[in-house]
């Protein structure tokens, strides 16, 4: 295919036995250390790390590499790696070709070693033929909006956009009620400082308030968006029933979460008064709150509390019953354990008198300074009962209104309790906020749980798959009021990094037109599914590509009869290549 | 070396190379300050991690190579902090770097030196079941690849000194002292182990099969000791593993050093992981965790727990009470059960896993003003909203020097530390005033 003369390194990566354990790594570089142009072959440990890239960049130097390509893991980890590693070796960073020889030989041919072997041998040489098609390019530079558009703002939302303000960029918040503070607005206190959380809430809003450049848009909703990463166009839908446009380099989602609503039944709720949510609770125990800080029965103070634990978390199939149309929710919802227990903790102290219950399966006061709440829980005089997750209490309401709850305690092997209670408080989790404008609008991932989904929990776990969008606190998981604070800080820190110079550097990976090859007939534009990204002006023949808003998906490439639009970096030619240099990789996979 | 930078970060580990990379990605120039001979921290060191099951390395290493190559970031590495000093606005802080014994500019990480030498002690960063020379690059992927002289066992034979290439031994480096300008500090310093597994009831140290968990990730990572799970006494591939958990964590009968009243955190959730890769490497292995609380709380952890259970995984709800060595050397368990009857038992396992409490791995009130608490963690300036401010003004603090944390957390909190030291520097223009004057000197 190719005429010119390539000089290719080729690179097997052990993956510290992720690969090497099924993968024969040297059989694979001797498969192709024969094909033409390929200069060097060798395998190393990790590829990645330093001695690694190293060894990259030495053989560029010493043997004029002109394309690289490195066989490892899956390039989502670290194809960006390797083309940093040809910038630094002065090579255009679009020579290099990474090929999966980890999710796509060694972790799904565990029990085919040899089977293995030879598909990842194929794979390398068909990275290979790409590799010697490979054209030099250059990053797609878009112009950036200092600027920033939070969406929430309850205490994620706020700590971000104060960060941001701080950092001298024009700040957006978005909040869709009347006042700001989300849950922390609520009257009650929290851990682990002991303070009102609408305390915590003034000390907020003051600083955000008294910030340049940060504007709190209430009753407001985000409604609409166009453009890209560093040039977002958003419409918002305030009070006054104007939409209103704004233009940002980037946006904070800070949606927060919902509390778990039990159905009506489950445990009791909604069958009586005196069966409440904890939040419900926490608001009553208030000065502030409703009942004014008392927590009465029949106009007299309750005498005997239970606490059930993980109502609408760590739920069962077979053993819970979703709602509905509505779905199970399995995950843990992290901060109950603790805040149940404080709460024990203040009810204890307030009313001397009751006798507290605390019906578990696992404890799980797991951050700095919760096991010591846990153990003051226990020395306040709480009385602890542990149940299977598969056993569940159950809530019996008589025609007098008398509350039962029994349960099997497996504390004191497996003896059935029966006890007459005066109050129930559900523990109720912590679940997904219903945020579907927004998620068809950016068409963002969920995880199985239902919470917005980072791209990888550690590499970036406060960034989505979409470029220019973070996201903050409790709409990615459960997380408590310092937990969001420092997730929303981490949001902060990636859009000031990415909006800190003037122009964004992105992938040149766009469709491109070669215009006389071109008819017009029009396929292309039908085909395209990004708004905006392939336009045809009045009266012209071949339409044009805005590299912003391209996401090079290929859809028009594939219906083009002409090949005249295809897209950088994955043209058609490359393919043939590859496919070529499968065929020619010779035996049964 | 240039001595006046933006912010010193002390500590490589994953927080504090995450610190550094998203302060000099917004344009500040950063120091690392690390203790070891490589960056990496602890994190390098582990097998898989929880809950993705991706490889350690995989997450680690990049960070570790992005921090190396970045054009802001200098690393320095078996250095550490001596003083910190405020003077007005900004900080000189005082950084003690110690011999390596070859020259760090000249080493090549050949490793030429460490084939020649004869001796053989046991290596730290396998938990002590494999062995290194007296002069060694730390590990495989060790960041910077530069070989170090282990002087306490060096006999002095000028054996590396005749093989090295490009003569980067010398015998005579003295320590050095770099006083660094900086207009923020970060306290990345991270955690250390206590010493549960000395402790009479589990053993005195003196039981060859009972490991920690950080022994037991490096038997599970594929370049490990062994290659492979085996057992320290006799080489066997177990047949039954156990984990203990807190052992040394929740509890207040333990001394100083062996035990803390805390929970550690990570350890239901590393255990469960091992557990789950053990499993996976020997499909035959019996396998118990004795715990009192299962704390899966994080994203996706919970999920992770139900799935070991339906793995076959053995949870059963104990206290250990004392491990001695029957049979074969296999450590016998004393529990006590909290679930069923309640009945008191004596179980042999080939092999026992023990989850150390986790506590700070430097006290930073030694050289900073910052407040400690009763734990020995840093404390913050507000435990709720501002978890990455220290009560010292310019001075933040990121993973677990503020208490034990997973992974994912102290990444998030690392970033949360960078946005408050960037604006920080900001507001005390530290960095803008800095970059004026040095351009005023150059003219």
């Amino acid at each position: 295919m190719t005429e010119t003369k390539r000089r290719v390194g080729v690179y097997v990566c052990h993956c510290g036995g992720n690969i090497s354990d099924v993968i024969d790594v040297q059989k694979v570089v001797d498969g192709v250390a024969n094909i033409e142009d390929v200069v060097v072959a060798r395998r190393e440990m990790f590829m990645c790390s330093d001695p690694g890239q190293n060894l990259i960049a030495e053989d560029i130097a010493a043997h004029n590499l002109d394309r690289v390509v490195v066989a490892a893991c899956s390039p989502s980890l670290h194809e960006a790696t390797f083309r940093g590693t040809l910038k630094r070796s002065g090579l255009n960073p679009y020579l290099y070709e990474h090929v999966n020889i980890r999710e796509q030989a060694s972790w799904c041919h565990k029990d085919d070693p040899e089977g293995g072997t030879r598909k990842a041998t194929r794979l390398v040489a068909a990275g290979i033929a790409k590799a010697r098609n490979l054209v030099p390019l250059d990053p797609v530079r878009v112009p950036v909006t200092r600027a920033v558009a939070v969406v929430g703002g309850g205490i994620a939302g706020l700590r971000s956009a104060i960060d941001l303000a701080k950092s001298s960029f024009e700040v957006h918040v978005i909040e869709r009620a009347a006042d700001l503070g989300g849950h922390l607005a609520r009257p009650g206190r929290v851990y682990p400082t002991d303070e009102p959380a609408q305390d915590l809430l003034t000390g907020l809003l003051a600083q955000a308030r008294s910030l340049p450049g940060l504007t709190l848009h209430t009753e407001t909703e985000l409604v609409a968006s166009t453009g890209y990463l560093g040039n977002f166009r958003l419409t918002l839908q305030g009070p006054s029933g104007e939409p209103r446009e704004l233009t940002v380099g980037s946006i904070v989602l800070a949606t927060g979460f919902e509390h778990y609503q039990p159905s009506l039944g489950e445990l009791g709720f909604g069958m009586s008064d005196r069966v409440v949510t904890l939040p419900d609770f926490i608001e009553r125990l208030d000065p502030r709150g409703p009942t004014g800080g008392q927590i009465v029965k029949d106009g007299k103070p309750v005498q005997r509390v239970v606490f059930i634990h993980c109502v609408g978390s760590r739920q069962l199939e077979g053993v819970h019953v979703p709602p509905e149309g509505g779905r199970l929710y399995e995950h843990c919802s992290r901060v109950c354990c603790t805040t149940a227990l404080f709460a024990s903790i203040e009810l204890a102290r307030k009313f001397p008198q009751v006798d507290i219950f605390d019906v578990y399966q696992d404890i799980r006061t797991y951050g700095r300074g919760q096991e010591d709440i846990y153990e003051a829980a226990a020395r306040a005089g709480v009385t602890f009962f542990r149940v299977a997750g598969d056993a569940p209490p159950t809530v019996e309401i008589d025609a007098s209104g008398a509350i039962t709850v029994r349960l099997v305690d497996l504390l004191t092997f497996n003896e059935p309790i029966e006890m007459p209670v005066d109050l129930v408080v559900l523990v109720t989790g912590m679940i997904p906020r219903d945020i579907t404008p927004l998620i068809e609008m950016f068409k963002l991932p969920r995880s199985p749980d239902g919470f917005l989904q980072e791209v990888h929990p550690k590499l970036r776990p406060v960034e989505v798959c979409v470029d220019g969008l973070f996201i903050a606190g409790a709409c990615q998981a459960p997380m408590d009021v310092a937990e969001a604070a420092a997730s929303a800080s981490a949001a902060s820190a990636k859009a000031a990094c990415l909006l800190g110079g003037d122009v964004i550097s992105l992938d040149p990976f766009v469709a491109s037109i070669q215009a006389e090859l071109c008819d017009g007939c029009g396929l292309c534009l039908a085909e395209c599914v990004y708004v905006k990204a392939l336009t045809r002006a009045e009266g012209e023949t071949v339409p044009v590509v805005n590299t912003a808003l391209c996401k090079g998906c290929g859809m028009c490439a594939a219906v083009c009869p002409h090949e005249a639009i295809t897209v950088r970096g994955w043209e058609i030619k490359q393919y043939d290549a590859m496919v070529d240099a499968i065929v020619a990789t010779g035996g049964h996979p | 070396m240039n001595t006046i930078t933006d912010a010193v970060v002390i500590g490589g580990g994953i927080a504090g190379l995450q610190v550094a990379l998203d302060l000099a990605d917004q344009g500040f120039d950063v120091v690392i300050v690390e203790k070891e001979p490589s960056i990496g921290g602890k994190m390098i060191s582990l097998s898989k991690v929880f809950p993705t099951l991706d490889c350690s390395s995989c997450i680690c290493t990049p960070r570790m190579a992005a921090a190396a190559h970045h054009e802001r970031i200098t690393i320095m590495t078996c250095s550490e902090v001596q003083a910190v000093q405020r003077v007005g606005e900004h900080f000189s802080v005082t950084i003690r770097t110690r011999p390596r014994y070859v020259i760090e500019s000249a080493c090549i990480g050949c490793r030429k030196c460490e084939y020649a030498c004869p001796v053989l002690v046991p290596h730290e960063f396998e938990g002590n079941l494999g062995a290194r020379r007296a002069i060694y690059v730390p590990f495989t992927n060790a960041m910077p690849q530069v070989a170090l002289l282990d002087v306490e066992n060096c006999t002095f034979c000028g054996a590396c000194a005749r093989a090295c290439p490009t003569d980067a031994i010398d015998y005579l480096q003295e320590p050095a002292i770099t006083e660094m300008e900086a207009g923020a500090v970060v306290v990345a310093s991270g955690y250390a182990l206590t010493e549960t597994q000395t402790a009479d009831r589990y053993g005195g140290g003196k039981l060859a099969n009972v490991l920690t968990g950080l022994q037991m990730e490096r038997l599970l990572a594929p370049h490990g000791p062994y290659g492979r799970v085996l057992r320290p006494s006799d080489g066997r591939i177990p047949d039954t593993v156990a984990f203990v958990q807190c052992a040394g964590s929740r509890d207040h009968s333990l001394p100083e050093g062996q035990g803390v009243p805390w929970c550690s955190r990570v350890c239901c959730m590393y255990a469960i992981k091992q557990a789950m890769l053990l499993s996976g490497s020997l499909p035959l292995v019996d396998i118990t965790i004795y715990y009192m609380d299962i704390r899966a709380f994080g994203k996706g952890f919970e999920q992770f727990y139900q799935n070991a259970r339906a793995m076959g995984i053995n949870f059963v709800k104990a206290r250990v009470a004392r491990i001695t060595e029957g049979e074969n050397a296999n450590p016998v368990l004393r529990i006590e059960r909290i679930e069923e009857d309640g009945r008191v038992e004596d179980q042999p396992h080939d092999m026992v896993v023990l989850t150390p409490g986790i506590v700070a791995g430097w006290d930073p009130s030694s050289v900073i003003p910052v407040q400690i608490g009763s734990d020995g963690f840093v404390l913050s300036e507000h435990a709720s909203l501002a978890p990455c401010r220290t009560r010292v003004p310019g001075v933040f603090v990121a993973g677990t020097a503020s208490g034990p944390k997973d992974i994912p957390d102290s990444i998030v909190e690392a970033g949360a530390a960078a946005m408050e030291a960037a604006n920080h520097l900001r507001r005390t223009a530290y960095a803008s005033r800095r970059r004026t004057e040095a351009e005023a000197g150059g003219r």
